[in-house]
C-alpha cells in the first residue's frame, strides 16, 4: 500500500513537471506590440511603427522605428556586401535625395539591413561614409526575427543564399508620419518623381 | 538514503524516462532533400529537429486567443492579420463552447498570429525547407510514393471539402498528420524569392513559375501539387486569412 502510495506520488510529481514544461511562456506575446510607450499608444492600426524592435543605428545607438514618428520616411531593405542591386537602389535614393527642396528638410532615408551577420553597425557606418549618405540617413542592423518581421510588413521578399548573399525584391517605401506605408515602387533605376511626388502628399 | 527515498527517485526516474520530450511533437531526422523548385538546384541539408504531430486546431487557439487578448478577433491590428481573421468563429466564442472541444484546423489566421501562437508555446513556425522535407515522408506502412500522390489529388480534386478534424487524413512515417489533405500551412519563410538571382524579385519567380518556364525550373514537372503549393505561398503576404490556411509548429534541438 505504501508502496503505491509512494508510486502515485512519484507519478503526480512527474506530470507536474510535464505540465510546467509545456506551460506557455507568459510574457512572450504580444511578441512586438509595444504598449508601454506613449508613442506607439497613438499611432494608427495601419502602422508599421507597432513593432517594438530594437534596432542599432550606424552610429551604435538603440533606435525603434517609432522615434521618427513625425517625419516622412522613405524606406528600403539591402545589405552592404550587395553587388549589384542594392547600389543601384541606393544611387536611387540619392537621386530622390537631390531632388528635394526646403519644405522637405524633415525627410529621413531608412536603410534596414537583410545582414544580421555581416552588418554591423561599424559596417553601416563605414558603407554610410562610403556612399556619401549624410544626416537624414538611417541604417539599421538588428536580429534575424525581427528583419523577417519587417520585411513582412513591409512587403519585401528575400532568402538567403549558401554564399550569405540574400536574394531579394528591390522595392523602395514612402512612409507617412505615423509609419503607414502610403507608396511603394519596384524595381531598380526607378526616376525619383514618383517618390518625392509621395513624399509631398505626407510632408 | 531510505528505502522510501530510493523508491521515489526511481519511480520518478522510471515514469520522467516513458514521458516523450514534448507532448504531441515528433522528431523528424537529419536528412536532406531536393526542393521541388530548382533554384537551389543541390540538395538541402535539414537538421533535425520537432514538429508538431497535428496542425493547430480551433480549441488550441482558443486558449491562445484568451490568454492573450490582443489577438482576439475584434482587437487584432489591421497591420497583423486582414479582416478575415477567425471570420468562421461564432461572434460569442467566448461563450460558445463548441469551439473548446473543436478539433478542427484553425483558418482563416494570418503568419503573424501564427508565429506568435508558436512562439507562445515556446515553438516557431517550421522553415519552408522543414515543412517540405517532414511532408515527402509517405504514409505510415507505405513504400510507394504513389500513395502520397494519390492523397494530393484527392484532396485537390475534393469540390467543397468539408473541414476534417485533425489526425482524420493520414500519418506519415515521422509520426506527423496530415501535413496534406487537411489544409494549407504557414511556414516561416513563405515569402523567400526562390532565385539565384541577388537582383531578382518575388513576381519574377511567381512569373516563373506560372510561364512556359515553370517546366524547366521545377525539378519533378510532373509534380502539379506542389507547383500549386509553391506559387500559392509566392501570392502570399503575411497578415492574409484564408479559410484553407492553417499551421503547426516545430521546434530546433539544442
Amino acid at each position: 500500500m505504501k508502496l503505491v502510495i509512494i508510486f502515485s506520488f512519484a507519478l503526480l510529481v512527474s506530470f507536474s513537471a510535464l505540465a510546467q514544461k509545456d506551460t506557455p511562456a507568459k510574457s512572450c506575446c504580444s511578441p512586438m506590440l509595444a504598449t508601454n510607450s506613449p508613442q506607439q499608444e497613438t499611432l494608427p492600426e495601419t502602422s508599421i511603427y507597432q513593432f517594438d524592435h530594437q534596432w542599432k543605428n550606424q552610429y551604435n545607438q538603440s533606435f525603434q522605428l517609432a522615434d521618427i514618428t513625425g517625419k516622412p520616411v522613405v524606406m528600403t531593405m539591402m545589405f552592404t556586401h550587395c553587388e549589384y542591386a542594392c547600389p543601384m537602389m541606393v544611387n536611387d535614393l540619392k537621386k530622390v535625395e537631390k531632388e528635394l527642396t526646403k519644405k522637405h528638410e524633415d525627410v529621413k532615408f531608412v536603410l534596414i539591413s537583410f545582414d544580421h551577420l555581416r552588418d554591423t553597425p561599424e559596417r553601416l557606418q563605414e558603407y554610410a561614409k562610403t556612399q556619401g549618405l549624410g544626416e537624414n540617413w538611417i541604417l539599421l542592423h538588428g536580429d534575424a526575427e525581427q528583419i523577417k518581421e519587417i520585411s513582412l510588413v513591409l512587403d519585401i521578399s528575400y532568402e538567403q543564399m549558401e554564399n550569405g548573399a540574400f536574394a531579394h525584391a528591390n522595392k523602395k517605401l514612402v512612409l507617412d508620419k505615423d509609419g503607414s506605408i502610403v507608396f511603394s515602387l519596384d524595381g531598380l533605376q526607378t526616376k525619383p518623381k514618383p517618390i518625392v511626388e509621395a513624399l509631398n502628399k505626407v510632408l | 538514503m531510505s528505502i522510501k527515498k530510493t523508491i521515489w527517485f526511481l519511480g520518478c526516474l522510471f515514469i520522467g524516462l516513458q514521458l516523450p520530450a514534448q507532448e504531441n511533437m515528433q522528431m523528424i531526422p537529419a536528412g536532406s532533400y531536393k526542393p521541388f523548385i530548382k533554384g537551389a538546384a543541390e540538395k538541402i541539408a535539414i537538421d533535425a529537429f520537432m514538429l508538431d504531430e497535428y496542425a493547430v486546431t480551433n480549441a488550441d487557439f482558443l486558449v491562445f486567443v484568451k490568454a492573450n487578448p490582443s489577438w482576439a478577433p475584434d482587437k487584432v491590428k489591421a497591420l497583423f492579420a486582414d479582416s478575415g481573421y477567425l471570420s468562421h468563429w461564432p461572434e460569442d466564442y467566448l461563450e460558445d463552447k463548441s469551439l473548446e472541444t473543436n478539433k478542427e484546423p484553425v483558418v482563416n489566421v494570418s503568419w503573424f498570429a501564427a508565429n506568435a501562437y508558436c512562439k507562445w508555446k515556446n515553438k516557431r513556425l517550421p522553415t519552408m525547407h522543414e515543412w517540405e522535407y517532414a511532408a515527402l515522408a509517405l504514409p505510415k506502412g507505405e513504400t510507394d510514393s504513389a500513395a502520397l500522390t494519390q492523397i494530393n489529388n484527392d484532396w485537390y480534386s475534393r469540390k467543397t471539402p468539408k473541414q476534417a478534424e485533425v489526425g482524420s487524413i493520414y500519418k506519415n512515417q515521422y509520426g506527423i498528420s496530415d501535413m496534406y489533405g487537411l489544409v494549407w500551412e504557414w511556414v516561416y519563410d513563405f515569402n523567400s524569392v526562390v532565385s539565384n538571382d541577388d537582383s531578382r524579385n518575388s513576381e519574377d519567380v511567381i512569373a516563373g513559375l506560372f510561364c512556359g518556364s515553370a517546366s524547366l525550373n521545377a525539378s519533378d514537372a510532373s509534380d502539379y501539387v506542389s507547383f500549386i503549393r509553391y506559387s500559392y505561398r509566392g501570392s502570399l503576404k503575411a497578415k492574409y486569412t484564408t479559410r484553407k490556411m492553417g499551421f503547426r509548429c516545430a521546434k530546433s534541438i539544442q
